[in-house]
C-alpha cells in the first residue's frame, strides 16, 4: 500500500516536473501544476482506486487460502489415521453355521457292556506298549549322544585343530529335504495326472 | 572365607582394616599363581601335540544309510488300535454333506416308489432337472481308482540280493564294504586313512567317493563325528610311533546312487550286522545306528 502511494506520488512529481517542460516548451512560462483541468485530470487517473487495489493482492491471499485448505485436509487425514486397524477374523475359531445344524448329527450308538470294556482294556494295553517304545528310544538316543561324546574326546586327544574343525556348524547342510516313506514304494516313469483347483481362501487387508 | 568373616566380628575396627588388606592381597596372590599354572599347563600340551606326534593312526570312516522307502507293516495292537480309533471318530463326528446327499437321494427314491407320488411337486422343487446321484459319483470314483495299479509293498519275497539298495524298504539300511585291514579282509564299513590339510569328514567323503564302480550321492551329516573305534595293532606291527589306529565314523544318508554287482557291497540292517562286523567293532558301531 504504501509503496504503491509512494510510487504515485513519484510520478505524479514527475508529472509536475515534466509538464512545465512542456508548457514551458509550448509557451516560454514557468510551469505550475494548476496550469489546465485537462492536466489535472490526467495525473489523477493513475491513483484512482480500482487501478491500485486487486490484481496485485491475488497473489499473497490465494496461495495462503489453498494453504489452509490443505492443511485441514492432512489435520482430517490425520484424525482418521489415529483409529486402531480392525482385527482379521481367525476362521479356524469360528464354527460355520451350516455344522450347527441339527439334521446333522449321527445318532450315537448304544455300546454293549463287552464293547466298552473291551475298548478300555484296549486303549490300557496301547498305553503300556507306547511307553514301552518311548523308553527304547529315549534310550538308544542317549547311546548315541554318548558315542558322539567319546568320539569328541578321543579326537581332543589326538589334535585340536582337527577338534576345532569337528566343532563348526556346517552351512550348507540346512534346508535339509527329504521324502518321508509312504505307504506304497514310487513306481518309475509314473505321469501323475494334472488336476486344477479354485482358491477360495479369503484374503483380509489391514 | 567363613573364618575371617567371625575374626573380622571380634575385633575392632583397625585389625579389621588390616585383615581386610590382607586377605585381599592374598587372595590375589593365590588368583594369580593359579593363572600361571594353568597356562603352563595348557602351553605343555600344545607343545607335545606339536613337537611329538601322536601314536595313533587317524581313519574317517562313512556310516551311509538308506532311509526306509515304505512304511512298516503294523503289529496286530498297532492294528486293533488303529481300528479302534478310526471307530471312535466315526461315532463321535457329524454327517457330512456327501453323506446327507446320500441320504436325501435314498429318500427320495423311497418317495418316487411309493403309490402316492406326485412327481409335479417333486420337479416344482428341484427344478426338472436330471440331478446326479451321489451313489452315482462314488461309484465312478470307484472305477478310476481301479485303473490305478499302486507298486506292490512286498517286492522281495523272492529274496533280493544282499548287495541291491531295494531290499527290504521298510527298514534303513546300512552300506558295508569289504575291504583289507593288515592282512585279513573284512567286511566294515568304508573307511579311508587320513591324510594333513584335511579335515576328517573330508576323508570320510574321500573314503565313500574311492569306492571302486560305485556312484553313491550322499548328504553327511555335519562336521562332527559320531562314533569312534579305537584298537591297537598286533604285536608284531606295533612300533614306537603307531600303537593303533582311531577310526571316526561319521553319518551320511543316501540321496542317490548306483552301484554294479560284481564289487562286494552290502545293504543290511541293523539286526543282520551281527552276522558281518567283528565283535569289538560291531560294539562301538551298534551305537550310534538307529532304527528309529
Amino acid at each position: 500500500m504504501s509503496i504503491a502511494v509512494s510510487r504515485a506520488l513519484c510520478r505524479v512529481l514527475s508529472r509536475q516536473t515534466a509538464v512545465p517542460t512542456n508548457v514551458s516548451s509550448l509557451m516560454g512560462v514557468d510551469g505550475h501544476v494548476s496550469q489546465g483541468p485537462w492536466f489535472a485530470s490526467v495525473l489523477t487517473l493513475k491513483t484512482s482506486a480500482p487501478l491500485r487495489a486487486e490484481p496485485k493482492k491475488k497473489k499473497k491471499v490465494d496461495p495462503r487460502r489453498e494453504q489452509m485448505v490443505r492443511e485441514r485436509l492432512k489435520k482430517k487425514l490425520k484424525k482418521l489415521e489415529r483409529v486402531p486397524p480392525e482385527l482379521i477374523p481367525i476362521e479356524d475359531f469360528t464354527t460355520p453355521a451350516k455344522y450347527m445344524d441339527e439334521t446333522r448329527v449321527r445318532g450315537a450308538p448304544q455300546l454293549p457292556f463287552e464293547e466298552s470294556e473291551r475298548r478300555a482294556l484296549l486303549l490300557k494295553e496301547w498305553s503300556r506298549y507306547k511307553q514301552t517304545q518311548h523308553r527304547a528310544e529315549m534310550e538308544a538316543v542317549g547311546l548315541a549322544v554318548e558315542a558322539q561324546r567319546e568320539a569328541l574326546e578321543e579326537l581332543r586327544l589326538e589334535s585340536e585343530e582337527l577338534y576345532q574343525a569337528a566343532l563348526r556348524p556346517d552351512p550348507l547342510l540346512f534346508p535339509f529335504n527329504h521324502q518321508g516313506p509312504s505307504y506304497t514304494p514310487p513306481k518309475a516313469q509314473y505321469e501323475a495326472p494334472e488336476g486344477k483347483y479354485n482358491n477360495i481362501t479369503k484374503v483380509y487387508t489391514q | 572365607m567363613a573364618a575371617p568373616c567371625s575374626r573380622m566380628a571380634n575385633r575392632p575396627l583397625w585389625q579389621f582394616i588390616t585383615n581386610v588388606r590382607r586377605t585381599g592381597l592374598k587372595h590375589t596372590g593365590v588368583r594369580q599363581i593359579s593363572l600361571s599354572s594353568a597356562c603352563r599347563a595348557a602351553t605343555q600340551t600344545r607343545s607335545k601335540t606339536e613337537g611329538v606326534p601322536s601314536p595313533w593312526k587317524l581313519y574317517g570312516a562313512v556310516c551311509l544309510q538308506r532311509l526306509p522307502v515304505i512304511s512298516q507293516e503294523r503289529n496286530p495292537i498297532e492294528d486293533q488300535f488303529a481300528e479302534l480309533m478310526h471307530q471312535m471318530e466315526l461315532e463321535r463326528s457329524l454327517l457330512s454333506d456327501h453323506e446327507q446327499r446320500l441320504l436325501e437321494d435314498s429318500e427320495r427314491m423311497t418317495r418316487k416308489q411309493a403309490d402316492n407320488y406326485d412327481s409335479d411337486e417333486e420337479e416344482a422343487d428341484y427344478g426338472g432337472q436330471e440331478t446326479i446321484t451321489a451313489q452315482d459319483q462314488e461309484d465312478t470314483w470307484e472305477q478310476k481308482l481301479k485303473h490305478f495299479q499302486p507298486a506292490l509293498r512286498d517286492r522281495d519275497v523272492g529274496g533280493t540280493p544282499l548287495g541291491s539298495v531295494e531290499r527290504c524298504l521298510g527298514d534303513s539300511l546300512v552300506l558295508l564294504v569289504q575291504q583289507t585291514v593288515g592282512k585279513e579282509t573284512i567286511w566294515l564299513l568304508p573307511q579311508a586313512q587320513w591324510e594333513a590339510g584335511e579335515t576328517l569328514r573330508q576323508t570320510a567323503e574321500r573314503g565313500l567317493s574311492s569306492l571302486p564302480e560305485a556312484d553313491f550321492k550322499a548328504t553327511f551329516l555335519g562336521n562332527t563325528p559320531c562314533g569312534v573305534y579305537r584298537y591297537k595293532f598286533p604285536k608284531e606291527v606295533r612300533t614306537e610311533r603307531c600303537v593303533g589306529a582311531k577310526v571316526f565314523f561319521f553319518k551320511a544318508f543316501l540321496s542317490a546312487g548306483s552301484a554294479s554287482q560284481k564289487e562286494p557291497f552290502l545293504w543290511v540292517k541293523k539286526t543282520e550286522l551281527q552276522g558281518y562286523l567283528k565283535p569289538p567293532y560291531l560294539e562301538k558301531v551298534d551305537r550310534f545306528i538307529l532304527n528309529l
